[in-house]
């Protein structure tokens, strides 16, 4: 009886001693993680590239006057419209994270109520990205390289900031700085909104994958929701990536 | 009757799907309705709250502030705010700060390559600014297109 104690006591002290996952994850999961990692190093080295670029032009456009459209609501309310797209996938990841917590406790019905209305909120970010990219595409006459000459048909001047007269002077007399400025910018804005967009595409579907297999029951029978929950950290690392993306293009 | 033990019945349940033993039976909660579900469920909005104000926060600074204060202490708000709702969205919504240290660090220690990584990057760009700047070229160029 002492020895059996002994023996089953043993391996919970030695974390490293095999027999059990040391990280106290299964395998699927921490690869997920690691997957994620390196999704994050390749946001991050687009997002460092923008950074870079930024830093070396002398000029750059305002996000206060490129992003001031709303639909239906007029062309001079700055930020507002990606301050809903924000409100959007936060909302989203809220109640994905709701849909894993009722993994946990084995809830079949609201695990599939919460995917759903993650579902819902993703397909809402899409149609919105929809609509920016459409807004800007008549804006710029194009996505991307829509800016490689000075064309006094296609002023890219009102995308800077009028009201610092360091940055008029350089958009007047250095139109080319100017315009190479706002070439850049755009062509970054499609490229990493895009393959975020990307993102919150295959999210999308795989969230409706899960649910259709919450529906039938996989699952239940499997004992035990962890699907939802690798799913779900790859829906929140899509939200994640968005607070990057939303601070490097609208907010600095 | 002992040499059932406990072990061999976690065995027979676990059937070569690992998931078992670490999100499934051995950790399975099972009242939805228990008092420590429910602090859960209200955690998660109080971040959901977090985030929504922070964002206002930025946003209101993004078009008020962002001409008038200095650009550099604005930027380092920005910046602060950013790392605060990512510490919030990969600590309680993806559920980092639930697991054990060791995988904490190993998630989190490639992340201080992106330290690195900046300030190269910025170096870069600050060298390229200044050969931009200086360059004859650029303004010669500029003037040309002017006219």
């Amino acid at each position: 009886m002492s020895q059996t104690t002994v023996v089953t006591a043993e391996p919970k002290l030695d974390l490293w001693g095999g027999g059990r996952s040391p990280f106290n994850v299964s395998y699927g999961k921490m690869m997920t993680w690691f997957f994620l990692l390196s999704d994050a190093l390749t946001f991050g080295a687009f997002l460092i590239a923008y950074g870079t670029t930024r830093f070396f032009s002398s000029v750059w456009p305002d996000a206060n006057q490129v992003f001031r459209a709303f639909p239906f609501l007029g062309d001079n309310l700055p930020l507002l419209f990606v301050s809903l797209m924000t409100f959007i996938l936060i909302m989203s990841s809220v109640t994905m994270v709701l849909a894993v917590h009722a993994g946990h406790y084995g809830d079949k019905k609201n695990v599939a109520k919460w995917l759903l209305w993650t579902i819902i909120g993703g397909i809402c970010f899409l149609a919105c990205q929809v609509w920016e990219w459409t807004h800007l595409n008549g804006e710029c006459g194009g996505l991307w390289g829509a800016f490689t000459q000075i064309d006094p048909s296609h002023p890219f001047a009102g995308f800077f900031n009028p009201h610092s007269a360091e940055v008029m002077d350089i958009v007047k007399n250095q139109p080319l700085v100017a315009m190479q400025s706002t070439h850049s910018f755009f062509n970054y804005f499609f490229t990493i909104t895009g393959f975020h967009g990307g993102h919150v595409t295959s999210g999308v579907i795989f969230n409706i994958l899960i649910l259709v297999n919450t529906v039938n029951g996989v699952y239940e029978r499997r004992g035990h929701y962890e699907m939802v929950e690798k799913i779900g950290l790859y829906w929140h690392f899509v939200d994640l990536v968005w607070v990057f993306v939303f601070t490097c293009f609208y907010l600095l | 009757m002992s040499s059932h033990s406990n072990n061999n019945s976690i065995q027979h349940l676990y059937e070569g799907d690992q998931s078992k033993l670490y999100s499934g039976v051995m950790s399975h909660h099972h009242d939805v309705n228990s008092d420590e579900s429910k602090a859960q469920v209200k955690r998660i909005w109080k971040i959901f709250w977090i985030l929504l104000a922070i964002t206002l926060v930025e946003v209101v600074m993004g078009m008020k502030l962002s001409h008038s204060m200095s650009k550099g202490l604005v930027n380092f708000f920005f910046l602060a705010l950013t790392v605060l709702k990512a510490g919030y969205i990969v600590s309680v919504f993806m559920h980092l700060g639930d697991e054990i240290k060791g995988f904490i660090v190993t998630v989190l220690i490639p992340l201080v390559l992106f330290v690195w990584f900046i300030i190269a990057f910025l170096a870069d760009g600050g060298f390229w600014l200044r050969m931009n700047n200086e360059s004859s070229v650029r303004h010669t160029t500029a003037v040309h297109a002017t006219k």
